[in-house]
Order: structure tokens, then sequence, then C-alpha cells
């Protein structure tokens, strides 16, 4: 054993002189080969900060550049938009664009539409939400996992399946071109009820426990309690509708395709049908402006949650 | 101890969202299926009265169909070009963006905006961006009044170093496939690049910076770093990105509906660019749920293909 | 190899953005760490000792000194550069790499003349896993092993490119009680089988005190004394030295120098010539205590402890700076339960005086 040690040990330290005599050749390194290490890696340093900034600043203005070109788009006269060489900020600036593309496109009615539709489906989504992530959160009842494994599996069958029968669903029971048939069919998400049992489940029972024994009832609690401590879910959930109303394209145009009830994107994409050739591309981009500048309020002010929601979920709008 | 009263409360609370899955998911699952094994099924002659024979024919019609083809092979196509593609850069952005301090947060505010967009509006300037007004046939440029920024950029830089012009039709009439599908290409990576360096710089930020010290101690190259380190240990977050990705583009519809509008393709050549989705939904408005709940089977199964074998592979290369 | 330090001083921002002030962690520290020692940096949480450590290693750069590697100024170069081994306090195993995988990863970066081939490298790794008993363990996951054994594989990946220095961050910390004592013997047979100038950072004086070969003493990133950690348990060289060395701790008394003499309260324990009058602090080890009846020091009995082959008799003092004082003695000593105080005579050796203003030492 303890020749063996040796023997190790001399192995160590043999490989360990050849390795020193090249730490030797750097120990004898003269002064100025140092500083030419020194100042190499320096150099490297610097070259890579700049190569990174350079390539990041870069992407962003290519991220950007679409944003600024439909802003500066929309403020130009169209014999401006014209021009063979292109102008990068308009020469005069013609906010009745926006007016025009107002008019032309009904956005009046469109915003309301999709306003009173988004508000609504959110507050009866998260009523049902709260309430199914509750039961299956905080109270016992025979098959309770196997309805929660079979509402999971659902999420992995891409929704144009659904969407087939729907459609045929809701045309005999005659809703179509309502607010009903826009709200109701997606008031359900899976997903939503999952994210929220998981918060509700961190919360410690005991406190359920403790409010059945001072006789609160399940309501009261819900309110007061599980609410306020998965607030910033309940946001996540809210503000990820609202964008699914407002970016909701395929099914309100099948089902509610008429002046009255038509949403925000079917409207713009009724409003200007043709995307190439001569268009009046300043009303055109005036009105993808409008639509997309609540986009960008929700997104300046509720960053937080829509990151944080998404992060979770990876599910568009 | 599962008392009484907590059961019927229980199902009381489940009640209103059991109703609506059973309406609208349950059914609509259960009918699918009926539906696509119907042969020519028509929602229309069943009102009429007209009963259908059981059979595969939905799916063999489908299957020979060459819109359906057309359909498959675009969707298969950018699926192909948009998943790496948007995926390698992502984690280059996410990567880069990781390694600096200064303007950290406001470039990862940029680079998250695109997210909250709508890509039928996105999608119009996009077309803006592209298109040229004017008629264009390759060799008489004066007809041309509006190139677009797009071939404006593309000019300057062709003109200042070759000396020549250099216009492409991109999305107009008399475009070729090519173009179509590299603006389709850059319009869907630009769209999924946010989400991706949201999931991917989370997962950095979460891997212990020890690592990265302890490789510098060892003198460990900024490749290798790279290779050996990051990407294994990012390795489930890049699973992540990548089978949502391949989810998301088998699902493609509404970005090119933004770009071509619901022509979905040029002028010349409608329905060029359609997708498995829009062949689903213009079988379903020409009354074929049979066809169409035909093409949503096969839609399923191959989401599920590729998942499966996504998560085959994974095991076998995610790290722990 | 020998590493010196030559007022090496590190200031960081703070980390409030809006005030414009320093940190300062390290402060113009300077000292000598000579060949193939073994060298415990040891202080409280805060003092600078990892910093030290860290500028040692060069993932931290000085702001203002030199450090040197022999005769070699490393102070610019980076981490690759200086040949050094570093291992972190919770080692930092890459996790998707089998444990051979971790110890190859280094020798995989030697670049140049300095590159070798597939065999080689086994063969080193082979070598060192041996050194450090984990030969047996090479096809492991990290997450397979328990802590000791972490422990062994980070050091074998620190020492598999036969560093110049070895640097280790508190490295018995993650270790449960009884790995810790088995652990440390083990970094001493490893550092004295190799021989490699090592330093390893700790704030348990116990763990520096048992395998160092020298010990730095660190206070709010200023070095207190450095030496041989038994000179420098025997010979404070100020209070805090004398407080942060020793379990059981220095029991320290407010005491009084008057006409050449020391007193705690009206007692007076020894004579001081040449110091004048002032007011001290008195520190006496718990194994500087003799119980004498006729003892200079009188303290007010409490209780016994057993602890094997000594005892401690647990007494108060009305100068006393902590509410108890341990005096350990042999343990013929019978002491009557209900005896109200007890005498002691100090052994002068165990005994230090400090200056009540600097708690510098006083000597005389």
């Amino acid at each position: 054993m303890s020749d063996e040690n040796k023997e190790i040990r001399n192995d160590i330290k043999a490989p360990k002189s050849t390795a020193d005599s090249s730490y030797a050749a750097k120990a004898v390194m003269s002064e100025k080969d140092l500083k030419k290490t020194a100042a190499a890696q320096t150099v490297m340093q610097i070259l890579v900060k700049f190569l990174v900034y350079a390539f990041l600043i870069i992407m962003a203005i290519i991220v950007l550049f679409p944003f600024y070109w439909m802003i500066n788009s929309s403020l130009k006269t169209l014999s401006e938009y014209r021009e063979v060489v292109p102008t990068f900020w308009p020469r005069k600036i013609m906010f009745s664009n926006y007016l025009e593309a107002y008019n032309a496109a009904n956005l009046g009615r469109l915003f309301f539409n999709t306003v009173i539709v988004g508000v609504v489906s959110t507050l009866l989504s998260l009523v049902i939400t709260v309430l199914s992530a509750f039961a299956f959160a905080r109270l016992e009842f025979k098959g309770k996992n196997l309805l929660f494994a079979g509402l999971l599996a659902t999420m992995m069958i891409p929704g144009e399946l659904f969407t087939i029968t729907n459609y045929t669903t809701v045309t005999n029971l005659g809703w179509r071109n309502t607010y009903t048939v826009l709200i109701v069919p997606f008031l359900v998400s899976v997903f939503y009820i999952y994210l929220l049992r998981q918060n509700f489940l961190q919360i410690p029972n005991e406190l359920y426990l403790a409010a059945k024994v001072d006789g609160t009832s399940d309501i009261k609690y819900l309110w007061r309690v599980m609410i306020p401590l998965s607030l910033p879910t309940l946001i996540s959930i809210t503000i990820l509708k609202m964008m699914g109303a407002w970016n909701s394209y395929i099914w309100p145009r099948l089902v509610a395709n008429d002046e009255a009830h038509r949403l925000i994107t079917n409207g713009l994409r009724n409003a200007f049908k043709d995307t190439t050739g001569d268009v009046n591309y300043p009303v055109q981009m005036a009105a993808v402006a409008l639509v997309s500048f609540p986009l960008f309020l929700v997104f300046v002010f509720l960053r937080k949650y829509i990151m944080k929601g998404v992060s979770r979920s990876g599910i568009k709008g | 101890m599962v008392d009484s009263k907590q059961q019927w409360k229980a199902w009381l609370y489940l009640s209103p969202a059991i109703v609506l899955l059973l309406v609208f998911t349950v059914w609509p699952i259960i009918n699918t299926v009926r539906m696509a094994f119907l042969d020519n099924y028509s929602g229309l002659q069943a009102a009429g009265g007209e009963t259908f024979s059981f059979g595969i024919e939905n799916f063999t019609r489908v299957v020979k169909a060459r819109r359906f083809i057309d359909c498959l092979r675009n969707t298969m196509l950018l699926c192909v070009l948009t998943v790496p593609i948007s995926t390698m850069l992502a984690l280059l952005i996410a990567v880069t963006l990781n390694s600096i301090k200064p303007l950290q947060k406001t470039l990862q505010t940029i680079f998250f905006l695109p997210y909250v967009t709508n890509s039928i509006a996105i999608g119009m300037v996009f077309a803006a961006m592209f298109n040229i007004v004017g008629s264009f046939y390759g060799t008489d440029r004066q007809l041309v009044t509006t190139a677009g920024i797009i071939n404006n950029v593309i000019n300057f830089f062709s003109t200042t170093f070759t000396g020549k012009e250099a216009m492409v039709n991109w999305i107009n009439i008399g475009s070729a496939y090519r173009e179509n599908i590299i603006v389709m290409t850059v319009y869907i990576v630009w769209n999924a690049l946010p989400f991706k360096i949201l999931i991917l710089l989370g997962g950095l930020q979460s891997i212990n910076k020890q690592y990265y010290d302890a490789a510098r101690v060892d003198g460990t190259s900024r490749t290798r770093v790279f290779w050996r380190i990051t990407v294994p240990l990012l390795s489930p977050m890049l699973a992540y990105v990548i089978i949502t990705g391949f989810i998301g583009g088998f699902k493609e519809y509404t970005s090119i509906v933004g770009i071509f509008g619901e022509n979905m393709g040029p002028a010349n050549d409608r329905d060029r660019l359609n997708t498995m989705v829009g062949y689903i939904y213009d079988a379903l408005e020409n009354n074929n749920q049979g066809r169409a709940s035909a093409a949503a089977l096969i839609l399923f199964g191959i989401i599920l293909v590729v998942t499966l074998l996504n998560l085959y592979v994974s095991k076998k290369r995610v790290h722990y | 190899m020998k590493v010196v330090l030559e007022h090496v001083t590190k200031r960081f921002p703070n980390r409030d953005k809006k005030v414009k002030t320093e940190v300062t962690a390290v402060n113009d520290i300077s000292f000598e760490i000579p060949d193939g020692k073994l060298i415990g940096l040891l202080g409280p949480s805060g003092c600078g000792k990892s910093t030290t450590l860290y500028m040692i290693c060069g993932l931290q750069k000085l702001t203002e000194g030199r450090i040197f590697f022999g005769d070699e100024d490393v102070t610019e170069l980076s981490p690759e550069n200086r040949g050094v081994g570093l291992v972190f306090q919770n080692y930092a195993l890459y996790p998707h790499m089998t444990v051979k995988q971790n110890i190859m990863f280094p020798l995989e970066n030697l670049k140049g003349a300095d590159k070798l081939t597939k065999d080689e490298m086994l063969e080193r790794t082979l070598k060192v896993a041996k050194l450090v008993q984990i030969d047996e363990l090479l096809e492991r996951k990290p997450s397979e092993l328990s802590g000791g054994q972490q422990q062994r594989v980070a050091i074998a990946r620190a020492l598999v490119k036969m560093p110049r220095v070895l640097l280790l961050d508190e490295p018995l910390s993650n270790l449960d009680a009884r790995l810790r004592l088995q652990t440390r013997e083990e970094i001493r047979r490893i550092q004295r089988e190799t021989n490699i100038t090592t330093v390893f950072v700790t704030h348990d004086q116990e763990e520096a005190m048992s395998i160092s070969d020298q010990i730095v003493v660190m206070k709010l990133g200023v070095v207190q004394q450095m030496g041989v950690p038994q000179m420098v348990y025997n010979d404070p060289a100020n209070l805090f030295v004398a407080k942060f060395l020793g379990t059981p701790p220095v029991n320290v008394f407010r005491g009084l120098i008057k006409g050449q003499a020391l007193y705690i309260g009206n007692e007076k324990i020894c004579d001081t010539p040449g110091v004048s009058d002032r007011g001290v602090y008195v520190g006496i080890r718990p194994e500087g205590f003799i119980f004498n009846p006729n003892g200079v020091l009188t303290c007010d009995f409490k209780n016994v402890e057993v602890m094997g082959g000594a005892i401690s008799i647990v007494t108060g003092h009305a100068d006393s700076e902590s509410p108890i004082i341990r005096a350990t003695v042999m343990d013929e000593v019978r002491i009557p339960e209900g005896t109200p105080s007890v005498k002691f005579d100090i052994k002068p050796n165990k005994l230090y005086v400090f200056d009540k203003e600097t708690e510098e030492r006083i000597y005389f």
C-alpha cells in the first residue's frame, strides 16, 4: 500500500516537473513577454465585447425596424411614400392618415366589439378557472386525479381539431354572428386551470382548515385568501386572455364576420384586402399602428406579468 | 377522508368547466374522428338526411389531393427552415445578451417586443417593406416607382459593391416560390424570436456562474465553453423551444394571411403558400367536414410523431 | 512556487448605485506564501478572504498592488495564463459530464506545445484519480456521488493540469461534521504528496489551525496576523486574533494598568514593568487558569462541565466581557457544590494584555 502510494506520489511529481518546465518557460518569460501576453488578453477582451455589442445592436435594429417603418410610413403622404428613394422621416407629417384609417376600417366599432368580447370572456374565464382550480387544489372527490389527467391530455390536441365540430355546433345553436359565439367556446382553458392549481397548491392547506374552523365560507376564503395570494398569476392570465381576444383571427372569421360583431384583427384584414401592388400604404400602416398601439401600452406597463406568464405557458395569446 | 359535502361542492365548482369542455372539447374529439371515417361526410348533406358509409376514403382522398400535398410541403418547408434558424439565432442572442451588463435590460425588452404584436397587423408591415409598387418584369425598371425598403437596402449595397442594380420581386405578381418562402421565413423567424430568447435567457440565467469561472481558470476557449458547457446545461430549454417551435410551425397560418392576405399567395397564384391549417379551414368552408376532419387528424398525427421523436432524441441528448 | 502579494487592494462599486462611494473589500495587504506550503486564509465572513483568493486566481482584478508567482508578475494575467487550480465552495462539477470527463476537461483545453494525446490525458486522469482515491468512480455522474466524493473530484480536476498554485474556496463547508474531519486530513495528505503551494479559505479557525503550515488571519480586508498556527494562537497580535482563535474562546476581562501592575477589579494579577497607566483588555486562555485556593483572581463559581480528560470550571466575574468564564483544568480538581467563589492563578504565557483604545497587544 505504502509502496503503491509512493509510486503514485513519484508519478505525480515526475510529470509535474515536466509541466513545471513549461511553467518555468513562462517564468523566465521576460518582462516584455509578460506585458505582451497581458496586452493580448486585454485586446481580445475588448474585441469580443465590441463584437458582442455590435451583434446585439444590429439584431435590435432589425427587430425594431418594422415598427419604425410602420410609423414612418403611416405619417407620409401617398406621394412621398411612392418616391423611388425612400425618406427616413416624413417631410410633412400626416396625422390625417390616422383619421382616414379609423374611418375606412370602421375601427371604432371594431375596438368596441373587441373590448366587449375581451372583457366579458376574461371575467367569465377567470371565474371558471378559479373555481375549477380551487376544486382541484383543495377539495377531495372521487375521480379527481383521473379527471385532472384527462384535462391535461386535451392540451396535446391541436385546436383545429375542435374547430371543425364547434363550427357545426354553434351553427346549430344559432349562435352565428353573435357575441356569444366569440366568448363561450373558449371560456375554459385547461392550461390556466393547471397554472392556477399549481399556484393554489403552494398556499398551505392549514390556512383553509383554519378558515373552516372559523366557519368561513369557501367563497369568502377564496376571495380573501386564495385570490390575493395568487394575484400575479391571475394578472398574467388576464393579460394573455385579453391579448388573445385582440389577436384572434381564425375563429371569428369563420363564425362572426359581419359588420356588427367583427373583431379588430379581422376588421383590419378585411378593410385592407390587398397587401401587394399599388396600395394606399400610409393609411394602411396608420390602421396597423392604431391596432398595435394598445398592445404596446400593455407591453410597456405590464411587461413583467406577460413575460412571467409566457415563460410558463409558451402559448401565444 | 372524502366527505360527501366536499364531493358535491367539488362537482358544483367544476360544473361550468365540465359542461363547456364536454360540448366544445370532448364532443368535437369524438365527432371529428366519426366524421373522418364517414366517406365524403358533409354537414350540409347530413342535415338533408343523407347517410354516409364507414370508410377511409376521406384519408385517401386527402393524401392524394395535390392541394393537400402542396399544403403539406409548404408547412414542412417552413418548419424545417424556421425552427433551426430561429433557435440558433435566439440562442446566439440569449448567450451574448447574458454576457453583457450595461444595456442588458433595455435590449432584453426590445427583443421581447415582437411577442406582443398582432401577427396579421405586423405581417401587413412586412408586406409593405417587401412590396414593389408599379410593374416589375425584371428588365424594364422604369415602371417601378417604389421598390420597397428591403429592395432599396439590397440595391444600395449591390450598387455600392458591384455597381449593378439588384431588385427582387419578393411577393408581387410574378414572384417566384423561392422568394415567397424567403419572405415567410424572415417574418416567421422574426415572430418566433422573442419567445425563444425569453426561455433561453431564463435558462442561461439559472446556470451557476461558477461553471464559467471554473472553465475560465482552466483556460477553456469561448467556443468550447459554448459547446461543452452552455449548450449541454441549456439542453432542457433548447428541447422545449424546439418542440414548441415545431408544434407552432405545423399550425402556421395567420402569418401567411398577414403577408399575402386570404389569397395565401401572390396575386397570380392563389393558395400557393397555403398550409395544413389553411387546408382544413378551406375544406370546412366548403362544407366538406369529412375531409377537414381527416386532415385535422393527420395534422395531429404529424405533431404527435414529431413531438415524440423530439422527446426521444432529447432523452438521449438532453443532460439530466 | 512562491506567491507574493504586494499592497493588494480591491474596491467594489457600491451595490446601491446611487451611492458613489466604493466598498473596500481588501485593503493594502502584503504577504508572502512560501513554496510548497499549505496556507489557510482565515477570517469571519466579509473579511475579504475569498476576494483575496479570487485575486490570486485571476478571476478578480486588483484595484491596486501586484501579485507575483515566483519572480513573475502575474497581476495582469488572466487565470488560464497563471497556471492555477481552483476548487469552488460548491465544487462546480459539470453535471452533464462523468467524473472522468470532468477531470479530463482542463487537459483538453491545453493548446500548442502543451497539447496532450488522448492516451496521455487518460493516463494523467487515472493518476490523479488514484491520488485522491476516486479511481473506482470514474464513470459516475456528479449527482451520483456523495459530498465528500464530489469534493475529491473537484480537487482532482484542479490538480490534473499540475497547477503552480492550488486554491481552495471553503473546501469543507458543504460537508457534514464527520466528513469534514476526514476530508481535511485528506487535503493535507494530497498537499504533502504533490507539494503544490496551496491556499485555502475558511471561516473555521479549528479547520485552519489543524492542517495549515501557516495561517493568515484577516478582518475587514486587512491582514491581522500571519504565522504558524500554534505561534499565532500563543502570541496573538491583537484582541481580534486572540478572540478569533481557539475553542473554547479566550476569556476577556476589563482591566487596568496602575503603577506598572495589572489589575482586574481590585485584584492585582501581575507586574507589568515599563507599561504606563491606562485601561486595558485582558485575554486569558481557558487553559491559562491554575486552580489555587490562594490564587490572584477570584471568580463567582457557577458549575463544572466534564469533557472527557479535562473539566471546565464555569464561573463569572463582574469585569468579564462575557457572562461566563471558562477555565479548563485537569480533572483531579474537586469543587464542592454551592461554593460561592473560586480562585485561580494565571499562567503568564496564556495572559495577553491589549490597549483599550487600539486593541493592540501590549508586551511587557
